[in-house]
């Protein structure tokens, strides 16, 4: 009897077991919902931080002092001024405020006398979510500075360009979309965790929870080759897998593209085109990912044990998408026959709006698989030793 | 028919099987009697071509099991220790996922998995999932898909280990129905009366060493016991002192 057909003989018995475990769905469902949703959240108030400090409103303390810079102040678009709290200091500290300006005593006097004017910027920098806010402040605060000194300059009858020995110009080299990427590469991490966890339960199930139940030994007593029913089951938990990818990315995309995106300056557009290119990457990680827990859970007599081993697999997927948030791994394409690192690479690329060519995706395809079916070699192998076989919990 | 010459296997320091040698042919029933430990689990497991044997040789309808123990697995039904189920599945799920692997399909299995059912009384829970099931409809589930591709040769490991009267029955039925069938049966046991009441030839195992091998009137000859369980207590202490 040919291999396929006991290939697929045992897949359809393990997807059809695996369809009707609550649990197999359950995670599925959980890893493809709650982490989309998560993020989607993260992104949403990033968004909003970045609208917050568009339109400020700016606790100013000593108004007295300026009236002048506090006029030039109101009228700059997006800025409110509002009456500072008694102790700055404490209401910065207390977290009250992001941001207070105190203008000194001696301000108008100083400035008179062409002397720096003293002001104050109260801030925490320990503060992330206040960043932007008091970034924006002290951009006010010198725009106003360096008008004053061409002003000055002019009625010395100096141009004002000879105080300006050298100007900066900047270059931006990445597109905002780049940008954009690097955030978005969580996105690929999701998938990467979808393609991992989402077959775990079938695979454990059919591997470990097969020694926990006592029910490999009758299995094995099928002239079966072993190779056959490791093949199978590790089909069928990409199967699973491959469901929670898909279903993850959709989600994900869905929730994306509700966040308002345009208060962080960018405009966010991922096309189908990209999201197929992604599903070209994942997929065949979720064949290599759902061959590594197959022939981990083999090694477990019982499902708990399993799930220990697959607790500190987990970070294997997930590292690489820690690391490409610190080192963008853009632009990296030779990486593409390293599984996993290849495909966070190669996607990257993608969300950065320069597909690779399709050589890449098959270079990542085809050493992923590769690795896969020398670890499905690996698990057939471990089928065959009695320790595995008669060695029960 | 099955051959078992000078089987041997270690574990460790522990000698299980130290040499054991007997035949079963068709249409007969042959009892593997011997105390906890004896060596018969593992024996059955050598048998079945799932352990490799540290010395001796096997062979079932002249296949060698060694050699070749995919190609001998379609020769025997097996009904092991360990007879976990899918607590998903429903027997017939079960019956017919054994079926397959076994190279059957459509209504020729169809067929089998309805007969089995039905022999073995489990027609009202056929179609409901195993988990819950009882010790003794989990253990015909077992035997149903062990038996689901008509095995010339059938080795059963303690087929009515914990089962009620009414599913012992069932079973001992089950297996005079093989012999008639001209099946050759073997299987374990440790109960006395199960084995005097079924088996044409009784082989008696103790410390890993065959040390009788006989009619039950052979082995009553043999010891001097007129009844079964002496002469089977007689022939456990007899290994002891050998060994």
């Amino acid at each position: 009897m040919n291999e396929l057909r006991q290939i697929w003989i045992v897949f359809s018995k393990e997807s059809r077991d695996g369809l009707r475990d609550r649990r197999s769905i359950r995670t599925v469902v959980l890893t493809a919902a709650l982490m989309p949703l998560m993020f989607g959240g993260m992104f949403t108030v990033m968004a909003s931080r970045g609208k917050s400090a568009e339109e400020i409103k700016l606790p100013v303390a000593g108004v007295e002092n300026a009236p002048a810079f506090v006029d030039w102040l109101k009228q700059q678009t997006g800025v409110t001024i509002v009456a500072a709290p008694a102790d700055p200091e404490k209401a910065v500290r207390d977290r009250d405020e992001d941001v207070v300006l105190i203008i000194e005593k001696d301000f108008e006097k100083n400035l008179a006398r062409a002397l720096p004017a003293p002001v104050k910027l109260v801030s925490d920098s320990t503060r992330d979510s206040a960043r932007r806010k008091v970034e924006r402040t002290r951009s006010l605060v010198t725009t106003y500075s360096s008008e004053m000194a061409a002003l000055r300059l002019i009625a010395r009858g100096v141009a004002p360009p000879v105080a300006l020995p050298v100007r900066i110009e900047e270059v931006e080299v990445s597109s905002a979309q780049e940008r954009l990427a690097t955030e978005l590469n969580i996105l690929t991490l999701l998938l990467v965790i979808a393609a991992l966890t989402g077959g775990m339960q079938v695979a454990i199930d059919a591997t470990a929870g097969e020694r926990e139940r006592g029910s490999l030994e009758p299995l094995l007593l099928n002239p079966v080759s072993r190779m056959a029913l490791a093949a199978g089951k590790w089909l069928a938990a990409t199967a699973f897998s491959c469901a929670a990818v898909i279903f993850s990315l959709l989600l994900t995309v869905n929730v994306l593209r509700r966040v308002p995106w345009e208060d962080l300056g960018i405009r966010f557009s991922v096309s189908d085109a990209d999201l197929m290119s992604l599903l070209a990457l994942v997929i065949p990680l979720a064949f290599l990912l759902s061959a590594v827990v197959v022939f981990a859970s083999t090694f477990a007599r019982s499902f708990k044990e399993a799930q220990g081993y697959i607790g500190m697999l987990i970070l294997l997927p997930m590292l690489p998408g820690v690391v490409s948030t610190l080192y963008p791994l853009s632009n990296r394409r030779w990486l593409a026959p390293f599984p996993i690192l290849g495909q966070y690479a190669l996607a990257a690329d993608v969300l950065g709006g320069h597909p690779p060519e399709i050589g890449y995706y098959i270079l990542g395809g085809v050493t992923a698989l590769a690795c896969a079916i020398v670890l499905l070699i690996l698990t057939s192998r471990l089928l065959k030793k009695e320790a595995i076989i008669f060695g029960r919990s | 028919m099955i051959e078992i010459r000078g089987l041997r296997k270690k574990f460790g320091n522990v000698e299980a099987v130290r040499d054991v040698s007997f035949s079963a042919r068709d249409g007969t029933v042959v009892g593997l009697l011997g105390p906890n430990g004896a060596g018969k689990t593992t024996t059955l497991r050598m048998l079945s071509g799932l352990m490799r044997p540290d010395a001796g040789t096997i062979h079932a309808d002249n296949i060698d099991v060694i050699a070749d123990p995919i190609g001998a697995q379609s020769h025997m039904g097996l009904l092991p220790d360990s007879r976990g189920l899918y607590p998903r599945l429903t027997p017939m799920e079960h019956i017919e996922y054994f079926g397959r692997l076994h190279g059957l399909d459509g209504a020729v299995l169809t067929d089998r998995a309805k007969a089995l059912i039905t022999r073995l009384d489990l027609g009202q829970s056929a179609d409901r999932r195993v988990s819950g099931f009882s010790h003794g409809e989990q253990t015909k589930v077992a035997l149903a898909r062990a038996l689901v591709h008509q095995p010339r040769n059938v080795i059963l490991d303690e087929p009515t280990n914990g089962l009620d009267v009414m599913s012992t029955r069932a079973v001992r039925d089950l297996i005079r129905g093989l012999r008639k069938d001209g099946c050759c049966v073997l299987f374990s046991s440790h109960i006395m009366q199960e084995v005097s009441a079924l088996c044409d030839r009784i082989v008696v195992i103790a410390q890993g060493r065959v040390v009788a091998d006989g009619t039950p009137d052979e082995l009553r000859r043999q010891t001097g016991h007129e009844s079964l369980e002496d002469a089977f207590v007689a022939l456990s202490g007899l290994a002891e002192a050998v060994s």
